[in-house]
């Protein structure tokens, strides 16, 4: 009996003892730059990998989606543990304005940007850009003897009825820059927008937590379709599903991804280093390399010739940042009241 | 917090004149619940209920009357009362099958490591297996019986998901409580001339009813808490509350709505507890008396009961091995459902970008499970057994962060330890003390529904020979109730392995855990590393529970009741 005692003593007195010698938070070091990356760590890493290997300086970095990451830093606000918000749209960073989380910085290349990747005041720029196309299953097509969609009526026929997935837009940039795009070739009447949105909702299988949720789905055939980025889109044809990417002659939306300063940030100094060398050709050169299918930002820097093919003829706009920053807040109330739940 | 100081003051009265030993570890437990339960509660509360400084409920108002938040909570009650239900039914038959059908040892072994497969691995895994397999290309609604345009996102799906997920809990619970009960009892009824189903209906049954209790509470909790399987299958159609929550906060950025849903989900859970905790209460059984006679073994159920429950056991198995096969060969191939052919390429990214994932996670959970533990069997024990003022309340507040939505408890730790004075944000610390005063829960119960099997006049014959509380507890009480220490350790352990709902918001820069790498994995898309990443999972919590059995089977003493420990030894 005694040796059980002398046993579950010891089990348990192991990681107190842990504890007390401070197991708990490892040391940062002075030349660490922490980050919360909005973007999938497969291209956040190399990015960052490219930076140490550039400055020296090592970026220890967190991934979460943009709705999460901003719920961090608002719940940090007073006692911030990053230094620096990486990638996501920039309607994120829109919102992360509203509550003060971000020091204005301009970094060298601020000005070579056009007006649409930068905020005024400096306080998010931007380092990519993000359209958004159709993506559908190729087996799913030929069995339902449809074209790849070139339209945005074309989602609303019969075969396409419970099999198409979408971001949600209460979790989802890529939603919200969805609804916008919605909105823009209707327009901006918002009725006729929400009309076509309320004839589609059959259509939806799954809205989605996140943008690229769908890919896979899609991608292994159950869903058929659905409205992505360009950027999931394009990865999940290189991973080897079927898919097609088309675009609406009507038009389609793209987003800016962003960079920020957190205000109160541990290591300013850094992570302004950071924003410089993501704002710059030396980050979105890389892109290429790493088949990163984003649009870079900077004017310098070339398109990738697979993605400019892709890209070729499509009908993009931008999402006018004024106006969706204006109308977000009820857009998506009345898209969970009236599509999600009607 | 007035009230709890009220409570430890009235304690201390009566208690530490005569015992101080145990005086001493209520209060200390008193504080550590204040520190981790109530405080970050209020913390919460405080942000939701008081807007710059100024009294408001406009935004909870808000939430309460709109009919879709009316609907999710309706759903989530649904959802919850099936699955503890189901959960309940499935794990009693399986451990009714392991205790009583007198199968081989390797037999047993066998659907002990199915059983707990599914608890052990990360409850969106199952999830997305059901969707590879039941989906409208799901390789047996497409592939094999060839049905169109099925939807598998709704009630049935997560219901299966998480009954599938959870009813281990409950076999975890009433596997030592049945291997516990004194069969002579049932030998002695079947002797008297009842006949089998009779036995089993008056005796065996009602000797089980705390622990069913014990189960179904633990199983209503657990689904009402989960967001995990609904987020990926409970679609648009029916919503329940966890998932709103979460999508509230992280999407909406409304942490005061996302907070209000998440109360409204506190009131059924604190429902089902207070109706057990009444209902149980007025059972009381003794089973272990101390004045032990020998097991005779004899045949409590027929043999076409037997065949009946092992083909029932075996149903259930195979499902879950087939899930847990997919698994494993989306973690072999190149991309499932485009590349087949065979790389362990998945496995090299896991062990060299996932390598500090991997030491983190097993760090934080190397320290919460004997925490946990003991943790457990203090709390169990206490409010079990010694008679202090506020025991009830105690017991009530240590459920609170299991009944809680992980994603609330998450929020909650997140707010109150972000700043001083008690600044924990950002170390292992904080993940850790949330995994043991969340999961804590399961040892606390199964330690109380232990000793409700044990008679008091053991402890005290030890007490009456002059042996003070804390030596009676070590040397009597302790080796009686060790099946329920394990089964703490276990579930601890496990769940620090596999929770994500909570720790989502704690893991930080510098200590994140697997869970959240899987979750992101399967965001981004690889799901090849997701799969990898969970078949890890699997094997190590595998191998730690191997090991926590064979300690259990080595630190077994003659003459102690014949517990069976819940890894089928």
């Amino acid at each position: 009996m005694r040796i059980v005692t002398r046993w579950v003593r010891t089990i348990v007195a192991l990681p107190l003892l842990a504890l007390a010698l401070g197991a708990s938070t490892p040391s940062m070091a002075a030349d660490t730059v922490n980050v919360y990356s909005i973007w999938p760590e497969n291209w956040a890493r190399p990015m960052f990998e490219e930076f140490e290997k550039a400055t020296g300086v090592k970026v220890n970095f967190v991934r979460f989606s943009s709705g999460e990451a901003l719920a961090r830093v608002i719940a940090e606000k007073t006692n911030p543990r990053v230094d620096v918000l990486f990638g996501g749209p920039v309607e994120t960073f829109a919102a992360g304005i509203n509550e003060g989380l971000f020091e204005p910085y301009k970094s060298p290349s601020f000005a070579r940007l056009p007006e649409r990747f930068r905020e005024p005041s400096g306080q998010w720029t931007a380092i990519a850009d993000d359209p958004l196309v159709f993506m559908t299953n190729d087996k799913f097509l030929k069995e339902n003897n449809l074209k790849a969609p070139t339209s945005w009526n074309d989602l609303l026929a019969a075969p396409y009825k419970n099999m198409l997935q979408m971001a949600d837009a209460r979790t989802s940039g890529t939603a919200v820059t969805r609804i916008f795009s919605i909105l823009e070739v209707n327009g901006r009447d918002e009725d006729k927008a929400f009309a076509y949105m309320k004839k589609l909702r059959p259509n939806v299988q799954l809205y989605t937590k996140s943008g690229g949720g769908g890919t896979l789905p899609v991608g292994l055939g159950q869903a058929g379709g659905g409205i992505f980025f360009i950027v999931d889109a394009l990865d999940t044809k290189a991973k080897g599903y079927d898919v097609t990417i088309s675009f609406p002659k009507e038009g389609i939306g793209t987003a800016a991804e962003g960079i920020a300063l957190i205000k109160g940030a541990k290591n300013p100094e850094l992570g302004k280093k950071l924003i410089d060398w993501a704002t710059s050709p030396a980050m979105q050169n890389q892109f290429a390399k790493y088949k990163i299918n984003f649009v870079p930002a900077h004017p310098d820097v070339a398109m990738e010739p697979s993605l400019a093919a892709v890209i070729k003829g499509a009908n993009i706009f931008p999402i006018d940042a004024a106006y969706a920053g204006a109308n977000r807040k009820h857009v998506v109330e009345r898209w969970v009241a009236e599509v999600l739940n009607p | 917090m007035p009230c709890a100081v009220t409570a430890v003051t009235t304690v201390s009265a009566p208690a530490i004149g005569r015992d101080p030993a145990v005086a001493t570890v209520v209060i200390a437990l008193w504080a550590l619940l204040l520190l981790f339960v109530v405080y970050p509660l209020f913390t919460l509360l405080g942000r939701v209920l008081f807007d710059h400084g100024a009294f408001t409920t406009a935004g909870i108002a808000a939430i309460l009357t709109d009919r879709h938040q009316v609907r999710a909570f309706w759903n989530s009650l649904l959802l919850a009362l099936l699955v503890g239900t189901g959960g309940t039914i499935i794990g009693f038959v399986f451990a009714f099958t392991a205790a009583r059908s007198r199968l081989p040892r390797w037999l047993l072994t066998l659907i002990d490591a199915a059983v707990l497969l599914p608890l052990v691995s990360p409850p969106f895994t199952t999830a997305i297996a059901m969707i590879f397999s039941f989906g409208p290309r799901g390789l047996i609604t497409y592939e094999l019986l060839g049905l169109k345009g099925v939807t598998v996102y709704g009630l049935v799906s997560t219901l299966s998901s998480e009954i599938l997920t959870y009813f281990p809990i409950a076999y975890l619970t009433l596997r030592p409580l049945l291997g516990a009960i004194d069969s002579n009892l049932e030998g002695m009824a079947l002797s008297l001339g009842a006949s089998r189903w009779r036995v089993f209906r008056t005796v065996t049954l009602p000797l089980c009813i705390p622990g069913l209790a014990n189960a179904f509470l633990l199983l209503f909790a657990a689904s009402l808490a989960d967001f995990a399987t609904p987020l990926i299958l409970a679609g648009n159609n029916f919503p329940v509350l966890p998932t709103q929550a979460y999508l509230q906060i992280t999407g909406l950025f409304d942490l005061r709505g996302g907070a209000a849903l998440s109360f409204m989900l506190l009131v059924p859970a604190l429902g089902v507890f207070l109706l057990q905790r009444y209902w149980v209460s007025r059972r009381f059984y003794v089973t272990v008396t101390g004045k032990g006679a020998g097991q005779t073994p004899f045949d409590s159920i027929s043999p076409a009961v037997r065949v009946t429950l092992l083909a029932a056991c075996a149903l259930v198995a195979a499902t879950i091995l087939y899930f847990y096969a997919l698994l494993l060969y989306a973690s072999l191939v190149q991309a499932l459902g485009a590349n087949h052919a065979l790389t362990l390429r998945h496995y090299r990214v896991i062990f060299t970008e996932g390598l500090r994932v991997i030491r983190d996670t097993l760090i934080i959970a190397g320290l919460a499970m004997p925490l946990g533990g003991l943790y457990g069997i203090l709390l169990g024990y206490l409010v079990a057994r010694k008679p202090f003022v506020g025991r009830r309340t105690m017991e009530l507040v240590s459920m609170v962060n299991y009944a809680l939505p992980g994603t609330i408890v998450g929020i909650a730790y997140l707010i109150a330890f972000n700043d001083p004075p008690i600044e924990l944000t950002g170390t292992a610390l904080i993940i850790v003390a949330c995994y043991v005063f969340r999961y804590g829960a399961t040892g606390i119960r199964a330690t109380v529904a232990m000793l409700q099997q044990i008679d008091k006049s053991l402890e005290e014959a030890s007490q009456g020979l002059g042996a003070g509380s804390g030596t009676t507890f070590r040397r009597v009480t302790l080796p009686l109730i060790l099946p329920a220490f394990f089964t703490g350790l276990g579930v601890v352990f496990i769940r620090s392995m596999t929770a994500i709902s909570a720790t989502i918001f704690l893991v930080s820069i510098s200590w994140t855990l697997i869970t959240v790498r899987i979750l992101e994995n399967i965001t981004e898309l690889s799901l090849g590393p997701a799969a990898a990443y969970s078949v890890l999972v699997v094997v190590i919590v595998f191998v730690v529970i191997a090991l926590i059995g064979r300690g259990l089977r080595w630190f077994r003493a003659p003459g102690v009741i014949p517990v069976t420990s819940m890894f089928g030894g």
